[in-house]
């Protein structure tokens, strides 16, 4: 009799896993193959695989989202010869997450068990959550990759392109499909 | 003891944060690009059959273009050859008796798909879906249909990492087509068609248009492989010298199909780099 509730819960946990391994392989793939390729303008690059990071429940063990952004950033790093940028990037991005979420919701019981998205957190809450989580990455991210390469400005210049690229086909991408959470 | 404990399961997850930041920064700084394994490199068994794959469709995509510039470059050789074998053929008259030259031809090209290719990095690397077991090794160059599009880098068994001309740590042996004058050829980011011609000397005479060729001092390229054509002069920091902006003939967006370049007297040459001067002249 006790043991139902508990079956129910390993597997909807596994399932949930397996829906995240799916979401992991395909932000990896989708931005390895294509997204790696677009460049507009010379300066905005879609940075789109760190949704996987983005959509990770808040009540995800602290170690376990360090893990999963690292392996993330390290992947994206080897199939885009970037050695170490992305990885770096990721593991800072990861310990931001929280700070970046309860800047914008309540922090309260039924917030902390939240999946980030359009449908749990509103789309004006979980549009800044997203700004400010691809504007920062996008810092982290061209400021190690080119800190002895372009000046300041330039840096400035590639970041705030590529967040507003990011965040439009991202947004996009959330509004199209609502995961249920 | 407890509280030891205790200090560790409350900020544990820190531990591993810092223990990644750390990991991710070695890999960082310490990655050489010319002493990388292969299997950290794009031209890995997973992701280089990832994108092996991949580029089975969208290899065809920018065929039209490619074939064009193929056209357009065979009529060139052809032109070419029509014109030596009517050299040939005078040369022939004049001397009879001559006994043929036939000696061992010192380039091999081999034909490679590229199945990975980036431009929007500072220090950009393509793979090609060709390995060690086709003969390529580290350090040969490699060249598309309009001319230098990079050199080998790291060799897998059947795939291979190549340095883009796109990337700023790579120079390349330059010079003027008409005129013999020496450069370093190097890109600087942004626009991948435009990349710059280092260490001119300032007497040299050119023209906007001018076309510049590999210079043949590297074993990576035989000399007037074409390179790029001169756009503009640039004021560089040093007063002897000047920089020139040259824009480049491979449309690096649309690599496709490319030929690397086996020099096969690299090895002999090389062993004569064995000798060092004090035991030649000792003679």
């Amino acid at each position: 009799m006790i043991s139902l509730p508990l079956r129910e819960i390993n597997t909807n946990m596994g399932n949930k896993s397996l829906k995240y391994l799916f979401l992991f392989i395909l932000c990896v793939l989708l931005q390895v193959l294509i997204f790696n390729r677009i460049v507009l303008f010379h300066i905005a690059v879609p940075i789109i695989f760190i949704y996987f990071i983005i959509r990770l429940p808040i009540n995800l063990k602290l170690s376990y989202v360090f893990t999963l952004a690292f392996l993330l950033g390290l992947i994206v790093d080897i199939f885009s010869d970037t050695p170490g940028v992305n990885a770096l990037a990721c593991t800072l991005i990861a310990a931001l997450r929280l700070p970046i979420y309860y800047a914008y919701m309540n922090k309260d019981d039924t917030t902390n068990r939240l999946t980030p998205g359009v449908t749990t957190m509103g789309i004006m809450a979980y549009s800044k959550y997203l700004l400010t989580f691809i504007v920062i990455y996008s810092v982290f991210a061209f400021t190690i990759e080119y800190f002895s390469f372009a000046d300041v400005k330039g840096i400035v210049i590639m970041s705030a392109a590529s967040s507003v690229f990011t965040f439009i086909i991202l947004l996009a991408v959330d509004c199209l499909i609502p995961v249920k959470s | 003891m407890r509280n030891l404990l205790n200090f560790f399961i409350r900020f544990g997850a820190w531990f591993v944060f810092f223990f990644y930041v750390i990991l991710a920064c070695v890999i960082l700084f310490s990655y050489n690009s010319y002493h990388s394994s292969i299997y950290f490199s794009s031209a890995n068994i997973v992701s280089s059959s990832v994108y092996g794959v991949f580029s089975d469709f969208t290899g065809y995509f920018n065929l039209r273009k490619i074939n064009q510039s193929l056209q357009e470059n065979n009529a060139r050789l052809e032109n070419e050859v029509l014109n030596l074998r009517h050299q040939l053929a005078e040369y022939r008259t004049l001397t009879s008796d001559t006994t043929e030259f036939a000696g061992i031809p010192r380039y091999d090209y081999v034909a490679a798909t590229v199945i990975n290719n980036n431009v929007r990095h500072p220090k950009n690397y393509f793979s090609i879906n060709r390995g060690s077991e086709d003969g390529i090794r580290k350090g040969q160059g490699v060249v598309d249909q309009n001319g230098v599009v990079g050199i080998v880098n790291v060799t897998g068994k059947n795939t291979a990492r190549v340095i883009s001309l796109l990337n700023e740590s790579q120079r390349f042996s330059v010079k003027l087509k008409d005129g013999n004058y020496i450069g370093s050829l190097v890109w600087k980011g942004g626009d991948p068609s435009i990349a710059y011609m280092e260490e001119v000397p300032r007497h040299v005479k050119y023209q906007a248009g001018d076309t510049v060729v590999t210079s043949g001092y590297s074993l990576s390229f035989p000399a007037n492989i074409p390179v790029g054509t001169i756009m503009n002069r640039i004021k560089g920091t040093d007063d002897n010298f000047f920089i020139l902006k040259i824009r480049l003939n491979p449309d690096f967006k649309n690599l496709g199909t490319v030929r690397v370049i086996k020099d096969n007297f690299k090895e002999s040459i090389d062993s004569l780099s064995q000798y060092d001067i004090s035991s030649t002249t000792r003679n």
